[in-house]
């Protein structure tokens, strides 16, 4: 009852005007990034991130919060109507989204998308709400080795079991590992890797890397490699996006069981939201070759209304992990995390303490902004897909400028502008040679956390690093990590069978 | 300078025209070479770094040095697999989904480099509103837009509205360069 009374307050807090229009704002400016070409979810939040520096924390993560949901829903509009789906999370979606569109049904596999989106989300939400709390009371158990145990398991996750190729996995991860390292070492004082810059002595931020990375890489990617390569032309959406009622009873149960695939995922540091919306795409399609009439293949409502309600739910509970435990699970809440640093805030137990009129409010302002995605979505899903008609050039030169902008204007200096070019162009390659990019921005967001609390648990200890093993939720966590190793080890030596057949 | 009609022409034929075993070696040398020179920087620090009296281990080296020697064995480990993967195809041509395969536009990838790097050069002199109007069109260029007018008539519109949007109203600051005197 008591979190329903702070829940309340938050609603209460949430619902000024001046509040309001940053949660409309920032959902405009979220879905109109989520829906361009190659920018995803991530993308919209890095862009955006310099932009709200102007803002009070409350305002500025209430704007967060509709940009973080709705990239989430415009991620899946350009996979659906050209087939080249935003980020990695919006690839489950298209197979059958896409053959909806050319099927005809564009507006409604829109409008389908928009409310599994919605339910997700906002099933998501009400768990991060009752949840948080009590993740967070867990958490102050924590000490130095479990957290160090957390970082084990993201990093081991995100670059290996997600990841093709394990090895390309763990050497983004560890240039992520690596960037973190420059700066004024918090433990010592002592200044490292700067080469006697000054510039250098607050280390690289985290905003530059991923703006670098995700923005600047990828318009050099598209404008030397992809856009040599044709993509499908764009399906103009027709007919009306309402659904059916025969249409809503088919996709109903979808909704609900992707909703709870996506769920568990939301608290797993495994890299996000890919592994849900495929596992949600794969047991749909299971489900529909048992029935009479199997509809897979030829735009299946159900194949795309479960992986975008598994996108969203796993999203939704990722910013519980974030608010509770201070972990990000995806890219997305990597620089979520990044924003709260960057206003002095720290994401964990203690943040329910210190600020607990920003958890709440931003906690009510998910709801508002999914009110407001879906009546943005749903009934204008269509203008929404005129921004594919922008001209490309235009757009990825936009892109480039409100990315040297946002730089430029969160740190004032040229110097971060060089290393934004810099960085971009290491994150081009990595494109360009099939690196994966997740890995190194968690390791970079989770590195000082992982680096801080190991020399702790060692320093505390008089340098024996058997103390690392030896509390239980350590041990338990090292041992589900193995559990999960071993498993994706399994599974793709069985597809690797399945392949030689 | 001369221009070509389709910017996608010389790209996706250069690439046929090359070894196509060695330069599939060039490329996947790459990025071993980006860890290595990281790798070399980080240890080159570890070597240097001041550490303060009274440090207990682990130091502020520690964590770097673990970093560095993953680097280094990531990037042996794909050289490794490179130059296998290298051995392994040069008798048989691997001709399915080279036709595909698209080179990397070097022009294209000049115009966005040399231009940001151009940017960031004269950006304190020339100012928010010029600098990014150029940075707009140099971008826009290296997409292979060839209506060089429009695209900075494009490109100083955007920067000037942002520069009204973000300086004036949000109050961050970006610079005003040779348009800005008295400001």
């Amino acid at each position: 009852m008591e979190t329903l009374q702070l829940l309340g307050d938050g609603f209460a807090g949430a619902f000024t005007l001046t509040n309001l229009m940053w949660v409309l704002i920032g959902c405009v400016l979220g879905t109109a990034v989520g829906v361009m070409p190659g920018l995803g979810s991530s993308m919209a939040v890095a862009l955006l991130l310099p932009v709200t520096f102007a803002l009070d924390p409350t305002a500025a993560f209430i704007m967060f919060s509709g940009v973080y949901f709705g990239g989430l829903f415009g991620d899946s509009t350009m996979g659906i109507l050209m087939n080249t789906p935003g980020q990695a999370s919006a690839i489950a979606s298209t197979f059958e989204g896409h053959k909806m569109a050319l099927d005809g049904r564009a507006a409604k596999a829109l409008a389908t998308a928009a409310i599994g989106a919605f339910i997700g989300g906002t099933v998501a939400s009400v768990g991060v709400v009752f949840l948080a709390p009590v993740l967070a009371d867990f958490s102050t158990q924590f000490g130095p080795t479990e957290f160090f145990a957390l970082a084990v398991f993201a990093f081991a996750a995100t670059s290996t079991v997600v990841t093709d190729d394990t090895v390309k996995g763990l050497a983004s991860l560890f240039v992520g590992l690596g960037i973190a390292v420059i700066g004024i070492d918090g433990v010592s004082g002592a200044p490292r890797f700067t080469l006697g810059s000054p510039y250098l002595f607050d280390g690289i931020s985290l905003v530059t890397v991923t703006v670098a990375i995700l923005a600047l890489g990828e318009v050099i990617y598209v404008a030397c490699l992809e856009r040599h390569v044709t993509g499908g032309p764009i399906v103009r959406p027709k007919g009306r996006p309402w659904l059916s009622k025969s249409e809503l009873r088919e996709a109903a149960p979808a909704w609900a069981r992707g909703t709870a695939i996506g769920l568990p995922f939301g608290v797993v540091p495994a890299g996000g939201s890919e592994i849900p919306t495929f596992l949600a795409y794969g047991l749909e399609k299971r489900l529909d070759a048992r029935r009479k009439d199997p509809q897979f293949g030829t735009g299946a409502i159900r194949g795309l209304a479960a992986p975008e309600a598994a996108g969203n739910s796993t999203t939704g509970m990722a910013m519980g992990a974030l608010l509770s435990l201070g972990l990000p699970i995806s890219a997305t809440a990597a620089i979520m995390l990044a924003a709260f640093q960057q206003y002095g805030l720290q994401p964990g137990p203690l943040l329910f303490d210190r600020s607990p009129d920003l958890v709440w409010s931003l906690l009510a302002s998910f709801f508002i902004a999914m009110v407001v995605l879906l009546i943005l979505n749903l009934p204008f899903a269509m203008l929404w897909a005129k921004l594919l008609l922008i001209p490309r050039p235009y757009l990825y030169a936009g892109i480039t400028v409100f990315c040297a902008m946002g730089i430029y204007a969160s740190s004032g200096s040229v110097f971060d502008l060089a290393v934004l070019l810099g960085v971009g162009i290491v994150g081009f390659l990595m494109r360009a040679l099939d690196f994966p990019l997740a890995p190194l921005i968690i390791g970079m967001v989770l590195g000082p956390l992982a680096e801080t609390s190991l020399r702790d648990a060692a320093m505390s200890a008089n340098g024996d690093f058997a103390v690392l093993v030896q509390s239980p939720i350590a041990i338990g966590l090292y041992g589900v990590l193995v559990i999960v190793l071993g498993l994706s080890v399994v599974n793709r030596i069985l597809a690797r069978r399945r392949a030689v057949r | 300078m001369s221009f070509r009609d389709n910017a996608t022409a010389l790209s996706a034929t250069m690439g046929k025209r090359l070894d196509l075993t060695r330069r599939a070696l060039v490329k996947d040398l790459v990025m071993p070479a980006v860890l290595l020179a990281f790798a070399g920087y980080l240890a080159y620090g570890i070597v240097t770094m001041n550490v303060p009296e009274g440090t207990s281990f682990p130091g502020p080296g520690f964590f770097p040095g673990i970093i560095a020697a993953g680097l280094a064995l990531f990037a042996v480990l794909l050289v490794v697999r490179a130059v296998r993967d290298a051995r392994s195809t040069t008798g048989e041509k691997t001709a399915s989904g080279e036709s595909k395969r698209v080179g990397v536009d070097w022009r294209s990838l000049a115009w966005i480099v040399l231009g940001f790097a151009a940017f960031i050069a004269l950006l304190k002199v020339l100012g928010w509103i010029i600098g990014a109007g150029l940075l707009f069109w140099a971008i826009a260029r290296g997409f292979g837009e060839r209506r060089h007018l429009m695209s900075l008539v494009v490109g100083l519109t955007i920067s000037s509205l942002a520069y009204i949007a973000f300086d004036m109203l949000l109050g961050m600051s970006l610079p005003s360069g040779i348009l800005g005197w008295g400001f």
